[in-house]
């Protein structure tokens, strides 16, 4: 029997606001703008908004939606403390809230000022999530993600001879997707060479295997999908939806197997939810704070064994026109940074057929992961109704 | 005529330092005595690190500290080149050594006297102290 959740929601609208370095705006002024365009991309009314996820912390809570709004009679108020994870989790909490009945239409939303308000290392050391690392790892010298993860990424080549040159394909593939979109930090063209010559950050990390620190805001509707089939744009539904947390969530030195992160487990309940598998996908956006962030979500996403991923990713495999189109948009690497929401945003536009140059032929079906914290995960798997 | 303004020295950057909670002074108060003090569950005998106040075998509450051998070998590193912190800006490049210690836990610590080409995964290290003051001791890693 199909799971209660499968294609009982749906994504009613979409809104982004400029991806910029630089912005006068506040992260809370930026969420709104972004709001404002995803519920009039659904052809509802601000006053149609009962449920509020909000990225957090950044930007604004509920009351603030509230306030801006005149939301006159909110349901649900939500906080998903899960880094970059948190989007695509939300996602399962905005299908139970529209699927049930508590809501009708839930906004979820990010407000980021990655680049001209708080920088990673400084806005990390705020996050409960990150009360492990600001105690016990911090004092020594290890502060961001950057650094945090490396040691992994470390592990990853030495077990598997994953190379500087696979870290490379994802920065060129992305960028080149990049090029094609008009609302980008980054739109000149970036070459192997170009990363390989890029400086170090955190070994193996180089300056472009690290996403961007940049202003923007994002955000979407959930709706059930019985209301969103009479809403504006082509009902575009969530067949599946998980979260997932691993092992020592708020340590990875702790982690028995650094590469073990929360979207083992929640690629199988999404996986389980939709009835479909990694075969069934037409395109994916992974989560991609780091390049090597995506070559090894690949693996647990089931698109290669464990350890073939850096091979996987070469010969345009990952590219328009490949055989796995990877993140259309140019990610959090060139597109800009809000904290993943993008790449919802961009793969409900691929199955509308609304991709402008970066289109999938015949884009039916596709999935997109969250990757936060220090691990946790979480996939959803979105389809065109027929 | 207004004096001109002497230019201020630019503010000395601030290390990060650990803030002990109940559950891990222990940890912190062994380091400035020069020990490696690891929690062990008092029911299961159990060890856990970070501290923390239930375990996660058993779900006893009761623990104590033990002094635990200082030797590991290397899990993995990173060469921390960009300082996200102004603080280490002086120290970088520096490597952090993600250490398998002998007593069942890992140790995330600086690397220093060995060069980054020399080191490979599984390398035996051994724990040393560095006092910062007069109440912290942070740990650091050298050539077994």
């Amino acid at each position: 029997m199909a799971h209660a959740l499968r294609d009982t929601a749906a994504i009613s609208g979409i809104g982004e606001t400029a991806y910029t370095r630089g912005t006068q705006k506040s992260g809370l002024a930026l969420q709104l703008e972004a709001s404002l365009a995803a519920i009039a991309d659904a052809g509802l009314s601000p006053r149609d908004i009962d449920g509020i996820i909000p990225y957090f912390p950044g930007g604004g809570i509920a009351e603030d939606f509230v306030a801006n709004l005149g939301l006159p009679d909110l349901a649900l108020s939500a906080f998903i403390p899960m880094g970059g994870a948190t989007c695509v989790a939300a996602l399962q909490t905005a299908a139970m809230a529209v699927a049930t009945g508590v809501c009708k239409n839930v906004l979820i939303s990010v407000g980021r000022t990655g680049y001209s308000g708080a920088r990673v290392s400084t806005r990390l050391q705020q996050f409960p999530q990150f009360a492990l690392a600001a105690e016990f790892e911090a004092p020594i010298g290890m502060f961001a993600p950057a650094q945090l993860y490396a040691q992994g990424a470390r592990r990853h080549m030495d077990l598997y001879g994953t190379t500087p040159r696979h870290f490379a394909e994802v920065a060129v593939t992305m960028r080149n997707h990049a090029i094609l979109n008009g609302n980008v930090v980054m739109n000149k063209p970036l070459t192997v060479e170009d990363h390989h010559a890029s400086r170090m950050i955190s070994d193996p990390f180089r300056l472009f295997d690290c996403s961007l620190e940049s202003d923007g805001g994002a955000a979407v509707i959930v709706s059930a999908s019985a209301r969103a089939k009479s809403l504006k744009k082509p009902l575009v539904t969530i067949m599946g939806v998980a979260e997932g947390h691993p092992e020592s969530p708020a340590s990875i030195a702790q982690r028995p197997d650094l590469l073990e992160f929360g979207l083992v487990k929640a690629a199988k309940r999404g996986y389980e939810m939709a009835g479909v598998g990694p075969k069934d996908m037409d395109v994916a956006e992974i989560y991609d704070c780091f390049t090597f962030t995506v070559i090894r979500q690949l693996e647990i996403l089931g698109f290669c064994k464990t350890g073939e991923s850096g091979p996987f990713v070469m010969d345009g495999r990952i590219g328009l026109g490949g055989e796995l189109p990877i993140n259309t948009h140019g990610g959090l690497l060139s597109q800009g940074h809000v904290v993943g929401l993008n790449h919802v945003i961009e793969l409900t536009r691929q199955l509308r057929g609304e991709a402008g140059k970066a289109q999938v032929k015949d884009a039916e079906m596709g999935l997109v992961t969250g990757y936060g914290d220090m691990g946790d995960g979480s996939l959803a798997i979105l389809r065109r109704a027929a | 005529m207004s004096a001109t303004p002497i230019p201020a020295a630019p503010p000395v950057p601030e290390r990060p330092m650990p803030a002990p909670t109940r559950e891990s002074k222990p940890y912190w108060d062994g380091l400035r005595e020069g020990r490696f003090m690891l929690q062990h569950c008092a029911a299961c005998g159990k060890v856990r690190h970070y501290p923390r106040p239930v375990c996660p075998h058993c779900f006893s509450m009761e623990s104590s500290f033990k002094e635990a051998p200082q030797g590991g070998t290397v899990h993995t590193w990173t060469v921390c080149h960009h300082p996200f912190n102004f603080f280490f800006k002086q120290q970088a490049p520096y490597i952090v050594a993600l250490v398998d210690m002998d007593a069942g836990v890992r140790v995330n610590a600086p690397l220093r006297g060995m060069a980054e080409k020399d080191l490979k995964i599984g390398q035996r290290v051994k724990l040393a102290f560095e006092p910062v003051d007069a109440d912290v001791t942070l740990p650091f890693f050298t050539a077994a």
